[in-house]
């Protein structure tokens, strides 16, 4: 019976390829590599675009034939975004939005975690249950009240205005209440035994155990404020106040059809972020996991 | 730092976090209460206050400037939604967004996880491709896409002119201007999915394949009743979550269309931010608001008793 089929081994699937020369498994993985690389060639092609009208003068941008190359290579369009647009003051507004929201988010979060998961208090589950449910608050349906509320508090057009609410957001407590849960009890019976506080604890030993799920955490609310949308667009009402996105649409508007400069724009507010993943994708693709294994 | 020799007094601390109260509220609990107190001010402020201003704003013809001086209406706002056709166009146009988005979003997400689970090459590379446009803001997908689909200068025109002679309107017809969208948010969104999927296959223990082709199971079988059920709440949670997200598409069509041609891709988001911010009837958007908020519930419910229902 065992002969029957090769098993899963490693021997069993390197028999199997051997065998596979000749028969159709070879013609299947071809089949699959090809499929899995041409849809991968698809989700290139936007990309190259991208670069490619970028560097075009709109002579060559507006012929009506797509060039994959740059027939003609030009710098203006970087040039001109740099001295007379504001994609500058953009991107520092970004970079302190996004990474003001991803700090606070990260201690704030952190924080009531760790009450949650390692401190007792009545009404724990209570608070616990409430904010698991406002997961099904949908993230847009808020805006008209929120915004009366941050003009109330007079943060219309700043950086508060942007970044408070940011920090209302139910994911970061959830992913960090699982991953605190499951520290074991025994590193913090220790601790306490060395005459550790609670602050103590929270500093010295259940953050640094916690940072892979830190670094995923914060790096995905990196990438989500930096690019986030309705809400800067709602809030930020000053171009000079404008984050990328924003601001990329505000260039899109203007008077002559440029595409040249709006690709350009458009590939100065993606290389933060490009980069970042390259380097750091690891992370990235756990805090998605993490979502999808967590609920 | 040696906190070690103080041995004595640390025994002290040690019975005093667990006993010492202080009037009717033990120490923990102020200290549990504490440590929660930054997240919950911002919960309370940012999220389940506006979730019942919302709610006392819907009931009013909402003055933006003189709040105090809002009209009560009661339900009067949401009579009219009912019988506004613009608003039942909206969500005519985001449910038929959804449907376009979400069941190919799915289905080809889990065919490139199942076809990089296999023995591929360049699994890393080709996660790195699929995953990668999540990561970029709509406003540079929309832009991006908005050249690429452009009817004269655009590259699919080119080639489907050269090759078929047509040059479809893809962002200008009616009857395009949503696929298009659609098209749109599937290149973007997808790795999300993908990932998920990716890992939730990746858990599915290898002994029950190897255990099928024992019995000599084809390959059908071994995905109808191995794969499917042993991914099915990872499938349940990527169906939710995307009903939940792409219900609420604003960016795609805000930058790529303006809700056009002839309103046909303005969508629930896009008419709440034009009937707050272009119209000021902070009001009737609220009141868009919380019916949007009933119609994700339903969804949800509805998807997790359809999909999930006979769950254990």
């Amino acid at each position: 019976m065992s002969d029957a089929r090769p098993d899963d081994s490693i021997a069993g699937r390197a028999s199997r390829s051997f065998d596979g020369l000749t028969s159709n498994l070879t013609l299947e993985s071809v089949g699959v590599h090809a499929f899995l690389y041409g849809v991968a060639l698809i989700f290139l092609l936007p990309y190259l675009y991208m670069l490619t009208l970028s560097f075009q003068p709109r002579s060559t941008a507006i012929d009506g034939i797509p060039y994959w190359i740059p027939p003609e290579f030009t710098l203006e369009h970087y040039q001109y975004l740099f001295e007379n647009s504001l994609i500058v003051d953009w991107t520092i507004n970004t970079f302190i939005i996004a990474g003001g929201a991803t700090l606070l988010i990260l201690v704030v979060d952190s924080m009531i975690a760790y009450s949650l998961s390692r401190l007792s208090w009545p009404g724990q589950a209570t608070i616990l249950g409430i904010i698991v449910a406002s997961f099904m608050v949908p993230y847009y349906l808020n805006i008209v009240p929120l915004f009366t509320i941050i003009a109330d508090l007079g943060l219309v057009n700043s950086y508060w205005g942007v970044v408070l609410p940011a920090a209302a957001s139910p994911l970061g407590v959830f992913l960090l209440y699982q991953f605190f849960k499951d520290i074991p009890d025994e590193y913090e019976e220790a601790a306490r035994l060395d005459g550790f506080s609670t602050f103590q604890i929270f500093t010295r030993l259940i953050l640094p155990l916690s940072r892979p799920v830190l670094t995923a955490l914060a790096l995905f609310q990196f990438v989500f404020n930096w690019n986030a949308f309705l809400w800067p667009l709602v809030v930020l009402q000053d171009n000079a106040a404008f984050t990328l996105p924003i601001g990329l649409v505000s260039l899109l508007n203007a008077q002559i059809y440029r595409p040249g400069r709006t690709m350009a724009a458009a590939l100065i507010a993606s290389i933060p972020l490009l980069l970042v993943f390259l380097l750091l994708q690891r992370y990235l693709v756990q805090a998605v996991e993490m979502q999808g294994v967590t609920e | 730092m040696s906190i070690r020799n103080r041995l004595s007094g640390l025994t002290r601390t040690e019975e005093g976090h667990k006993r010492q109260t202080i009037g009717p509220v033990s120490r923990e609990t102020l200290e549990g209460y504490l440590w929660a107190l930054p997240y919950l001010a911002a919960f309370a402020v940012f999220l389940l206050w506006p979730l019942a201003k919302g709610l006392w704003m819907s009931a009013h013809d909402w003055n933006p400037l003189l709040p105090s001086e809002s009209e009560w209406i009661g339900i009067q706002n949401y009579v009219e939604l009912l019988n506004d056709p613009f608003f039942w166009g909206a969500l005519w146009n985001t449910l038929y967004f959804v449907v376009l988005t979400v069941a190919p979003m799915v289905v080809l997400s889990l065919v490139l996880a199942l076809g990089v689970n296999r023995n591929v090459k360049g699994k890393t590379a080709l996660r790195t491709i699929y995953f990668s446009p999540y990561v970029l803001t709509i406003a540079v997908v929309a832009i991006v896409w908005l050249e690429f689909l452009s009817t004269d200068f655009g590259p699919i025109n080119y080639y489907l002119d050269m090759f078929l002679g047509i040059r479809p309107q893809w962002l200008t017809s009616e009857l395009l201007a949503m696929p298009s969208l659609a098209m749109t948010t599937v290149w973007w969104l997808l790795g999300f999915n993908f990932v998920i999927l990716l890992a939730a296959r990746q858990n599915v223990p290898e002994r029950l394949y190897e255990a099928a082709r024992l019995d000599g199971a084809s390959t059908w079988r071994q995905f109808r009743d191995i794969t499917l059920p042993q991914m099915r709440n990872a499938l349940l949670f990527v169906v939710i979550i995307q009903f939940i997200y792409q219900f609420q598409v604003f960016g795609q069509p805000y930058v790529m269309t303006s809700g056009g041609p002839d309103q046909s891709t303005r969508t629930i988001v896009y008419y709440l931010y034009q009937s707050a911010f272009n119209q000021q009837s902070f009001g009737y958007a609220a009141a868009i608001g919380y019916i949007l908020f009933a119609i994700l519930v339903i969804i949800s419910l509805v998807n997790y008793y359809v999909i999930g229902g006979d769950n254990e």
